[in-house]
C-alpha cells in the first residue's frame, strides 16, 4: 500500500513537525522503501508470542519514599528559552485558528 | 616520542611513576587535536580550561601520595549526547542550541571520579541516528585514513579522535552499531556492553530500550580499563542491572581458547561483502581456530531477514517518543511564535535535521492508530523471536563472529540520497541490540585500498569477559590499533 502525501501531512501533525511541500514528496518516497522492509516481518509466523515478555529476573529497583530536593531548578530555568520567576513561560495557548 | 600515543594504561603509569605529569599528557593530546581538527571536525566542544584545572588536580594528589584512580591524568572525549554539567551539550542539533545541563552523566562522573580529564565533547549524528556521523548541525566528521571518506556513525568523533590520537579513551553510544560501526571504519576497538551494564542516565536518549555507552580505544587493555570504570552500577538508572561486575582487566590474561566454540552465521554465507572484509573475517576464525576454538555454524535466519525492519520499527517509534520533549520551551532552541502550536511546530520544523524528522515521522507512523498492530506489536514479537534465535545459538557456542559492516568506510556524500542503503551499513549491528547482547568490533588489518577493517565478535548477555579474552587473543596477530598519521586520499 503505497503511502500518499496526506498520509504523511497526517503523521507530520501527530509529531508537530511542520513539513513543507518538498520534504513531504521525499518522506512520502522514503516511507514506500522503508515500508518494503516493515512487509517482511508481515509474513513470519508469529503466533503465540508474547511482544513484552522479558528475561530480566532482577525485577524493577524500588526506592524509598523519601523526598529528595534536586536544588538545581534555578539554574534548570536559568538555560531555558524563557523563563519567569519558577515557570517555564510559553506562548498563549490558543491561536487564531484554535 | 609524544605522550599522545601512549595507551591510557601507559599514560596512568607514567603518571603515578612521575615521569611526566598529567597537564604534559593533556597538552600533548590538545597539541595533537589542535593541528588536526579542522581535517577531522571530531569535536563539537573543547573544555580545556576545566580540564587542565582537572589535570593539575590529579598532579596534586600524586604529589600528596594519594591515588586519583585507575584513569589518573587520562584525556578522554565523550560523545555529544552525554550530558556535562555547564558545558554546552548539543546532540549535534540545532534544537538544542547552546543549552548547558545542570548534571552529568553518571559515566562522565565515573570517568572524572578515577581521575580522568574529560576534554571535550565529540561530533555525531544528530541525536544519534544515524550511520556516518554525517547528519550533524556542525557538520560532517572525516575519518583520519581518509579525510574524504566518513569515520561511521553515529559516534564517529569519539571513534576519530582515539584513531588519530586526540585521546587513547573516548565514549560512544550504540544503539544499532553506533559504536561498533565507527570503530570498524575507524581502525579501532569499540565494545557495546550488554544492554543494562552501563547507566543511561545523563544520556541524552534516543531509544532507550536499545541505547547503551561503549568505550572506544586503541588496545584491549583500554578497553578492558574502560569497561572497569564506567560500568559501575546506578540506582539513578532503573534499567541498569545491579548484579556484581567482573574486573575485566582479568579476561586479558586468557592464555588460549581450548574448549571455546565460535560461531559463523549459515545465512551470512549469501551476503554480499567487500571482498576484503570478507578476508578479515576468515583470517580472524583462523586465528581463533589456531588458538584451539573450534568453529561451528549456527543459524539466525529470522535475524538476518527481518533484523532491519523490525530495528527500523522499534527505534523510530521509541525515538518519536524520547524527542517529543524537544519542544521550545525547556530548554536549546526557540522559534518566536505567536501560539503555543505554532512554538512546537516551528521549533521542530527548524530545530531538526533531515534525517531526524524522517525517523521520528516513521516512529510516530508505526505507533499511530491503524498501524500500531500490523507494525509496532508485530516488530515487537519480531524482537522476542530474534532473541530466541541468539540464545539458541548460545546453547552452541561461546561467541559468534561476524562482519562489522558490509564494507569499510565510504565517501563522504556517498550514501547521504539513499538513507535505506545507509541503514544497511548496520545490517549486522543492529540485531545484537535488539537483543541487548555484548558486541566488540576489533581492529582487523587494512584493506588493499588502506582503509581500516572491523570484525564483531558477539556474546551472550553479561559476557564481555568472553569478548575480551578472544579481542586480547586476535590483537596478538593483529596488532593493537596504529594512529592515523595523516589522511592520504584513497
Amino acid at each position: 500500500m503505497a503511502i500518499s502525501k496526506e498520509e504523511v501531512k497526517r503523521v507530520a501533525m501527530l509529531a508537530r513537525l511542520d513539513i513543507d511541500e518538498k520534504e513531504l514528496e521525499s518522506m512520502a518516497g522514503h516511507f514506500n522503501s522503508i515500508i518494503e522492509h516493515f512487509n517482511r516481518l508481515q509474513v513470519l509466523d508469529l503466533e503465540g508470542i508474547n511482544p513484552f515478555v522479558t528475561e530480566d529476573t532482577e525485577g524493577t529497583p524500588l526506592r524509598e519514599d523519601i523526598v529528595r530536593e534536586w536544588g538545581k531548578r534555578d539554574i534548570a530555568l536559568k538555560e531555558a528559552p524563557d523563563a519567569e520567576g519558577d515557570f517555564f513561560r510559553v506562548p498563549r495557548i490558543m491561536g487564531e485558528e484554535n | 616520542m609524544d605522550l599522545y600515543h601512549l595507551t591510557a594504561a601507559r599514560m596512568v603509569q607514567g603518571i603515578k611513576e612521575k615521569k611526566f605529569s598529567a597537564l604534559e599528557v593533556l597538552d600533548s593530546c590538545l597539541s595533537r587535536a589542535h593541528s588536526l581538527e579542522n581535517h577531522l571536525n571530531a569535536v563539537i566542544t573543547f573544555s580545556e580550561e576545566k580540564a587542565r584545572e582537572n589535570a593539575r588536580k590529579v598532579d596534586k594528589a600524586i604529589a600528596d601520595g594519594e591515588d586519583p584512580g585507575l584513569l589518573a591524568g587520562v584525556p578522554v572525549l565523550v560523545k555529544d549526547n552525554m550530558c556535562t554539567d555547564g558545558v554546552r551539550t548539543t546532540c549535534a542539533s540545532r534544537i538544542l542550541g547552546e543549552w548547558k545541563p545542570p548534571y552529568n552523566a553518571t559515566v562522565v562522573d565515573l570517568l572524572r571520579g578515577q581521575g580522568a580529564t574529560v576534554t571535550g565533547k565529540t561530533n555525531m549524528d544528530e541525536f544519534a541516528m544515524g550511520s556516518s556521523s554525517e547528519h550533524s548541525a556542525f557538520g560532517a566528521c572525516h575519518n583520519p585514513w581518509d579525510y574524504d571518506r566518513v569515520t561511521g556513525g553515529s559516534s564517529g568523533g569519539s571513534a576519530a579522535s582515539v584513531a588519530a590520537g586526540y585521546v587513547p579513551l573516548s565514549l560512544g553510544s550504540d544503539t544499532g552499531g553506533s559504536v561498533r560501526q565507527p570503530a570498524g571504519f575507524c581502525g579501532i576497538y569499540g565494545l557495546k556492553p550488554t544492554y543494562g551494564l552501563v547507566s543511561r542516565y545523563g544520556l541524552i536518549a534516543f531509544a532507550s530500550s536499545l541505547d547503551q555507552i561503549g568505550p572506544f580505544a586503541r588496545t584491549m587493555e583500554d578497553i578492558a580499563l574502560g569497561m572497569n570504570v564506567i560500568t559501575v552500577p546506578d540506582k539513578r538508572d532503573s534499567t541498569c542491572s545491579r548484579r556484581e561486575r567482573p574486573d575485566y582487566t582479568e579476561a586479558l590474561r586468557t592464555e588460549n581458547l581450548k574448549g571455546k566454540k565460535v560461531g559463523v552465521v549459515r545465512e551470512f554465507q549469501d551476503y554480499k561483502l567487500d571482498p576484503d572484509i570478507q578476508s578479515a573475517v576468515e583470517r580472524t576464525l583462523k586465528i581463533l581456530e589456531g588458538e584451539g576454538a573450534e568453529i561451528v555454524e549456527v543459524s539466525l535466519p529470522v535475524t538476518m531477514d527481518s533484523g532491519l525492519g523490525a530495528y527500523y520499527i522499534l527505534a523510530p517509534a521509541e525515538a518519536s517518543s524520547n524527542l517529543a520533549r524537544y519542544d521550545g520551551v525547556r530548554y536549546g532552541y526557540s522559534a518566536p511564535s505567536d501560539d503555543l502550536l505554532s512554538l512546537y511546530f516551528k521549533t521542530r520544523k527548524e530545530g531538526f535535521g533531515t534525517e531526524v524528522k524522517r525517523r521520528i515521522l516513521t516512529g510516530t507512523y508505526v505507533l499511530s492508530s491503524g498501524y500500531y498492530d500490523a507494525y509496532y506489536l508485530t516488530a515487537q514479537k519480531v524482537r522476542q523471536v530474534i532473541t530466541k534465535e541468539f540464545n539458541n545459538a548460545f546453547a552452541e557456542v561461546d561467541s559468534i563472529v561476524m562482519p562489522t559492516s558490509p564494507s569499510p568506510a565510504f565517501r563522504i556524500g556517498e550514501l547521504l540520497s539513499d538513507p535505506i542503503q545507509m541503514y544497511m551499513m548496520d545490517v549486522f549491528t543492529l540485531p545484537v541490540n535488539l537483543a541487548g547482547l555484548p558486541g566488540l568490533s576489533i581492529n582487523a588489518g587494512f584493506s588493499s585500498k588502506g582503509l581500516p577493517l572491523g570484525v564483531q565478535l558477539v556474546g551472550p548477555k553479561w559476557k564481555e569477559t568472553d569478548l575480551i579474552s578472544q579481542g586480547s587473543i586476535l590483537e596478538k596477530t593483529f596488532g593493537p590499533a596504529r594512529i592515523a598519521e595523516g589522511g592520504a586520499k584513497q
